[in-house]
């Protein structure tokens, strides 16, 4: 596997993004910044999960096109956490862990899965098939599956979206604890949920993609009136601002 | 799979049903032959109607086999060749667009009298089911789980034996469920247009003879074996997809 050169210490992303002939993101250009959270916030509809796809070199719609480029981006390897788990139903809990491996037809690593179901608390459940769980346990799953394959580069398309705000206040802590040493992309529209992970946030509004300056404080950052206050009044009026401009 | 003892309880019932319409209508015995003579007649004609059935029960085996074998090598042909997708689609659909009966005499004409123009009926009576079903399982995944499989450093084989086939095990389910049901059809038409044994040339021999009794041993016992080949089938697709909850209701 790549290991990250320890001297970048950035993953320069720049481009365009359009929709049939409709411009999404023009000449946009972010700096991800490595081993840390890095979210991109903004309204639905602007492009922001294909964003992630092309970053991923996966298959993006075929209305979208795109001149995005991302620098050095043959050294990483992508990990993928999306909304909907994407467990395989057929596998246990504990086969679906180990899935990269046996797709590689690997040796499997049997330990190891079952020390990172440890982590996310699910070790009485290890056989168990995924239908029996509810949907915070998934999630939990679909952490330790990747984790398990240790990639440098994780990407989360609004994975505590279809959560409840108590498990998804857990899970939310537990991702952060486990990925700490991770570069994390990750794609919401939940101010309140970037302010608690991020170490750097960027807004999409009118066709930009632009940094915003967060709190001093570091994540994980505890939700109170002064955070509430500082994701009202400098990420929620940025958003209905590029709103009333569409 | 249905079970044993409600299979029971409707068989008794339609034996009923049978005998009051029977009973009661007076109906003579050439046109609606009453159970108790149809199981008489399986009892004295019981070395005939074994004979056939078994020549015809190994005609619908070996046609179903075959037919399954096809449909899930052409599922699988589909998903991983467009142009084979694409030039040998319409080829399937124009088949099952010609109704078996026009298709059966030229089949028995290529294939001949025996049982080969049978089993080749039966195969492709089931076959556009099992190549549909099949193929509509391996193609509707969602396609994240394909693209976070391409990310895990799936290579085109393991994304297709521990991907795409175990998500279309409940839809290949239907298919073979509803092939189980069709694949006595194929046998006996093929019968009926030509041949000297099996079931359907029973069923014609007794019918020009007025022995009607002996035809309905001929039905009854189809019926049984489809029935036995649909629970069979339905037993096995059960253990192919116990993971899904969608499939055991």
């Amino acid at each position: 596997m790549n290991k990250i050169n320890t001297k970048e210490r950035y993953l320069a992303i720049a481009g365009s993004l359009k929709l049939n002939n409709k411009i999404l993101l023009s000449n946009f250009k972010i700096n991800i910044n490595l081993k840390k959270w890095n979210t991109i916030i903004g309204q639905s509809g602007l492009g922001k999960s294909t964003l992630l796809k092309i970053i991923a070199n996966l298959d993006i719609p075929e209305n979208f096109s795109h001149s995005i480029k991302i620098n050095n981006k043959n050294l990483y390897r992508f990990s993928w956490m999306a909304q909907d788990d994407l467990l395989l139903p057929w596998l246990t809990v504990i086969e679906n862990i180990f899935l990269g491996e046996s797709l590689r037809r690997e040796k499997i690593n049997f330990d190891k899965a079952h020390n990172l179901l440890n982590k996310v608390g699910l070790t009485s459940v290890a056989n168990n098939l995924p239908s029996t769980l509810s949907g915070g346990m998934k999630q939990r799953v679909a952490l330790a599956r990747t984790l398990f394959e240790d990639n440098d580069i994780i990407l989360m398309d609004e994975p505590f979206t279809s959560l409840d705000s108590a498990t998804k206040m857990h899970i939310q802590e537990l991702a952060f604890t486990l990925l700490k040493d991770k570069t994390v992309l990750m794609v919401t529209h939940d101010p309140l949920e970037a302010l608690l992970l991020s170490n750097s946030l960027y807004i999409i509004s009118n066709k930009n993609i632009k940094n915003i300056k967060l709190p001093n404080t570091l994540p994980l950052r505890e939700i109170n009136n002064d955070t509430l206050s500082y994701s009202y009044n400098n990420i929620l009026k940025i958003i209905q601002k590029s709103y009333e401009e569409q | 799979m249905i079970k044993t003892s409600k299979m029971l309880f409707s068989i008794l019932l339609f034996i009923l049903i049978w005998w009051a319409i029977q009973y009661l209508t007076k109906t003579p015995e050439f046109i609606l032959p009453s159970p108790y003579n149809v199981f008489a007649s399986i009892i004295i004609n019981k070395g005939i109607l074994f004979f056939h059935s078994l020549i015809t029960f190994f005609e619908i085996i070996v046609g179903f086999i075959l037919g399954i074998i096809l449909g899930i090598y052409t599922g699988i042909l589909f998903i991983i060749s467009k142009t084979t997708r694409r030039w040998l689609f319409p080829f399937i659909i124009f088949m099952q667009a010609i109704p078996i009966f026009a298709l059966a005499p030229v089949l028995t004409l290529w294939f001949g009298y025996g049982i080969w123009s049978k089993i080749i009926m039966t195969t492709t009576i089931i076959y556009f089911p099992i190549t549909i079903a099949f193929y509509d399982g391996l193609k509707r995944i969602n396609p994240m789980i394909v693209n976070m499989a391409k990310l895990m450093g799936a290579n085109k084989i393991t994304m297709l034996t521990k991907i795409r086939i175990p998500h279309a095990l409940p839809h290949l389910s239907s298919g073979l469920k509803l092939a189980a049901a069709f694949a006595p059809m194929g046998a006996i038409i093929g019968e009926w247009v030509g041949s000297s044994n099996g079931l359907g040339y029973l069923m014609l021999y007794a019918s020009g003879r007025v022995q009607i009794d002996l035809m309905f041993s001929a039905i009854i016992i189809l019926a049984i074996f489809t029935l036995l080949l649909y629970n069979i089938t339905s037993y096995i697709t059960k253990q192919l997809t116990k993971w899904d909850p969608k499939s055991n209701l």
